[in-house]
């Protein structure tokens, strides 16, 4: 018992974030060109305010994310996506 | 030079089916006129729009994939932006980017090669262990 209560003593004292390895999931299915098209898998890596997410959050590899960013922005020029969401709705 | 592009455009709910023909066969008529071959055309049909514009909340969507020269490319822009049922339109190109696209397939057919090797070798060791198991096994037994 004592040995257990030790190791939550220590784990309590440091900041521990049990968070999965970030992987692109572009790469994983092997998407060669991401179309503007299906906006529902661009809408995915947008935030709740209709923001662009950042690669560092979503783990997409610096290829892909380059070209969700354009795919994103002619998304929303063709009225697939809002270029911003308010919270009334 | 022949290039390859991606059209797409929005017209006006209220336009009536042969004013959507209309403007489909006169792109197509431009691209055709320069030896140009079109590929593929995508009629979505009417649809809800995210957010509304010009005070309309639907939307005529259509996507053509073509083959052709820059010149013919910039004519149909000029007879998109000049139709009045055409709310928004977008022409981009799709081939500078194909060519870094292949490359990085190279590069996962090359990762694909890499992964079934090691797993050859890995089931090749693992089946030799279980084989040398068994025989130390039978050999103890005797």
């Amino acid at each position: 018992m004592k040995k257990y209560k030790d190791s939550t003593d220590s784990k309590q004292n440091k900041k521990y974030y049990f968070n999965k390895k970030k992987y692109c999931l572009f790469c994983k299915d092997k998407v060669k060109l991401i179309d503007y098209k299906n906006y529902r898998i661009l809408q995915k890596f947008t935030l709740e305010t209709g923001k662009i997410m950042p690669g560092r959050v979503s783990g997409v590899c610096g290829y892909h994310q380059k070209q969700l960013t354009k795919a994103i922005k002619r998304a929303r020029h063709m009225a697939f996506l809002k270029f911003v969401e308010s919270k009334r709705d | 030079m022949k290039r390859k592009y991606e059209i797409g455009f929005l017209l006006n709910p209220e336009s009536s089916d042969e004013e959507v023909k209309k403007i489909m066969d006169s792109v197509i008529g431009i691209i055709e006129n320069a030896k140009g071959i079109v590929e593929n055309i995508d009629e979505w049909g009417r649809r809800k729009l995210a957010y509304p514009i010009q005070k309309h909340n639907e939307g005529i969507y259509t996507f053509i994939n073509t083959e052709v020269e820059g010149k013919a490319m910039a004519e149909v822009e000029r007879r998109l932006k000049l139709s009045e049922r055409v709310i928004r339109f977008i022409v981009f190109r799709l081939d500078d980017k194909l060519k870094k696209a292949n490359r990085l397939t190279k590069k996962w057919h090359k990762s694909e090669k890499i992964a079934k090797k090691t797993k050859e070798v890995i089931e090749k060791t693992d089946s030799d262990e279980k084989f040398l198991d068994k025989k130390g096994d039978e050999n103890e037994e005797i």
